[in-house]
């Protein structure tokens, strides 16, 4: 099977600081993958890597099996939208799309006529003075419109209203459908990512803790419950991700392949938001400052 | 990639338009004039040595008139067009894009940075270049009376030898490479410091540095300077300082060398009959107090070889055996220096550009 993103011991370092380290990653093709994690887990320098707008310190990376912007061609099977999703803003939104149309071998007017049409964008409008969503959706009908095999969003909806991300989300699953590409995208909400996403990075002091198709992650982790025990005498194979014990009760977060047959143990299923939230707390040993910038919103 | 890059250009081109029309009215409106009043002074029929007189009046009248504001403004346009283009072409070029995060949008698309780049300076270097030497055309075009003045001999004022630095700056093909090169200027300094306004500060520093040191330390190394003896008779102006002991000694200076109009005087100094410097003027040649011949007789030297008067005094230098080492380039290298200069200039300018596609590759 195809990688959308391969890395391996992949790094980048700011000076002395690790911004990115040990990134070991095979991402399959025909996912839409969210990447999660709190800010400064280096989400944004994993995705500059995958872009090709940064040069891995250490290590390697591909996406769809060659070096980020190694020429025009792998340029065209790779959309991105940036963070701050910048345009130009003394240019129309009709400017953009010809930018786009002169800069795209295989740019579809059509999807981006079409989407400009939808999102009741005015052409002649420059794109500085566009609402911050509007800006979002700008950027991503040039990123889709350009047809890429992958599309890359870094924190796409992190600026825009609840109203908005839902539109954009939208917007994006029905490009997913009818495009059959592969989306990455960067959130730290976990519960943007709940809707759209069926693969799962979990980005968190500057490493990879888990990643892994939503399924079978959620199929693998049990919250157990029950009363208090050390977690040492669990059988082999249920490693616990996070713990917690009152004087009576322990409750442990754990990872199996097999079932869990302890009739002591409570066994209830796990919740994607459960289990960023274990890995992420699990890590804070390494961060333990960051954990609190984790925004839940349902 | 040459459409969007001309449709970023688009501001700019029109700036350089507007710049241009603008310069192309006012000479064109004034340049007839200038040259109706170069003929009305009876240059264009003069002969030989009155030529001189007639130019030097000539140059003379428009230094204090609105000509020599006019070609002094002129020459300021041309002299500053790279420095702009520098500082609001160059400079942005990669910084703003950075600053902004349009550098993500724009090198997202399916072009390399590399074409990016290729096309972006192309388009902004080749117009900075015909704007400037444009101007340049136009300006030498307007002020070809002037020069005229300064081939017959006038050398005061707006009529400075074409190797003076306004001159030399202003014509010719150098402000060609001077643009180049303060273009790549901007834009490498936008590339290695990523933010607009600091690059223009950096831009603008080490472009007026140049500015100032070419004309100083490298222009007149760029070949060999010549080197002549003249006697101190043939010198010009005086500059009269008093002695301690009271009376009057003066200095002189080369202001042009004979058989050589039109040639960059280096530098110049008295030398001994034996061709060593000297520093200090000969004793029988220091007039002292009470020396003063008495009114009517002319300045002549005393009785005790003494002298008052400038020429009198120079006079005495000569029959000293002083004379004045000279060291000039002549006239002739004028296109040769012209040559070289530019060619350093789009040379520098080549490699700032090379190291813009460098750093590019591997930015951020």
């Amino acid at each position: 099977m195809n990688t959308v993103i391969q890395a391996s011991g992949l790094g980048k370092a700011y000076r002395r600081t690790w911004a990115l380290r040990d990134c070991t990653l095979a991402i399959p093709e025909g996912h839409v993958v969210g990447l999660v994690g709190p800010n400064g887990a280096g989400k944004t320098t994993l995705l500059g890597l995958a872009t090709g707008m940064l040069t891995p310190t250490r290590g390697t990376i591909t996406v769809l099996g060659e070096r980020p912007a190694a020429g025009s061609a792998q340029l065209a099977r790779v959309g991105f939208v940036a963070q701050d999703t910048a345009v130009y803003a003394r240019l129309t939104v009709a400017d953009h799309l010809r930018l786009g149309a002169w800069l795209n071998p295989g740019w579809d007017d059509n999807l981006a006529r079409q989407r400009i049409r939808r999102l009741a964008l005015d052409p002649k409008q420059r794109a500085g003075s566009l609402s911050g969503g509007e800006r979002a959706q700008l950027a991503l009908t040039l990123a889709m419109a350009k047809r890429p095999k992958v599309l890359i969003l870094d924190e796409p909806v992190a600026s825009l209203d609840p109203l908005a991300r839902r539109e954009f989300l939208q917007g994006l699953m029905e490009a997913v459908a009818e495009q059959r590409l592969s989306i990455v995208l960067s959130s730290h909400l976990v519960a943007d990512l709940e809707r759209v996403c069926d693969y799962l990075v979990v980005l968190v002091a500057s490493k990879v803790r888990v990643a892994g198709e939503v399924s079978d992650l959620l199929a693998s982790h049990y919250r157990l419950s029950g009363p208090r025990r050390d977690p040492d005498s669990l059988p082999a194979g249920q490693e616990v991700i996070t713990e917690s014990h009152t004087d009576k009760q322990s409750s442990l977060l754990v990872r199996t392949d097999g079932p869990v047959l302890d009739p002591a143990w409570a066994v209830k299923p796990v919740s994607m938001e459960d289990l960023v939230l274990a890995y992420m707390s699990r890590a804070g040993d390494d961060a333990p400052a960051r954990r609190q910038h984790l925004g839940v919103v349902s | 990639m040459i459409r969007f890059g001309m449709l970023q250009f688009r501001i700019q081109a029109i700036t350089a338009a507007v710049t241009l029309a603008a310069f192309a009215v006012l000479l064109a409106a004034t340049g007839p004039h200038l040259a109706s009043l170069y003929a009305a002074d009876g240059l264009d029929s003069c002969h030989g040595s009155s030529c001189l007189s007639m130019a030097t009046y000539f140059s003379g009248s428009l230094t204090q008139g609105p000509y020599g504001v006019l070609f002094l403004l002129s020459t300021g346009i041309i002299l500053l067009a790279p420095a702009v283009i520098g500082l609001f072409w160059g400079a942005p070029l990669i910084a703003r894009e950075m600053e902004t995060g349009t550098a993500d949008l724009a090198w997202n698309q399916s072009v390399t940075r590399t074409r990016w780049l290729a096309v972006k300076l192309a388009i902004g270097g080749l117009t900075a270049m015909a704007l400037t030497e444009a101007l340049c055309l136009m300006q030498t075009w307007w002020a070809a009376p002037i020069s005229q003045a300064v081939a017959d001999g006038a050398g005061s004022g707006v009529a400075q030898s074409r190797f003076s630095q306004l001159n030399f700056a202003s014509h010719g093909i150098t402000p060609l490479g001077y643009a180049a090169f303060a273009f790549a200027l901007g834009v490498a300094a936008g590339a290695l410091i990523r933010r607009t306004v600091p690059a223009m500060a950096v831009t603008l520093a080490i472009f007026a540095a140049l500015q100032v040191a070419v004309p100083l330390w490298v222009r007149p190394n760029l070949a060999p300077p010549d080197r002549t003896v003249i006697p101190v008779t043939s010198l010009g102006a005086a500059i009269p300082s008093e002695t301690g002991a009271g009376g009057t000694i003066f200095t002189f200076y080369a202001v042009t060398i004979p058989g050589q109009p039109g040639a960059w005087l280096l530098s110049s100094g008295p030398v001994n009959a034996a061709g060593q410097p000297v520093s200090t003027t000969p004793a029988a040649c220091i007039p002292v107090e009470g020396t003063s011949p008495s009114p009517g007789t002319n300045q002549a030297a005393s009785p005790q070889g003494a002298t008052t008067g400038p020429v009198a005094f120079r006079g005495c230098l000569a029959s000293h055996g002083i004379r004045e080492a000279i060291t000039y380039q002549p006239a002739s290298r004028y296109w040769r220096f012209q040559l070289t200069e530019t060619a350093i200039y789009l040379a520098l300018a080549l490699a700032l550009a090379g190291y813009c596609f460098r750093r590019l590759r591997r930015l951020s």
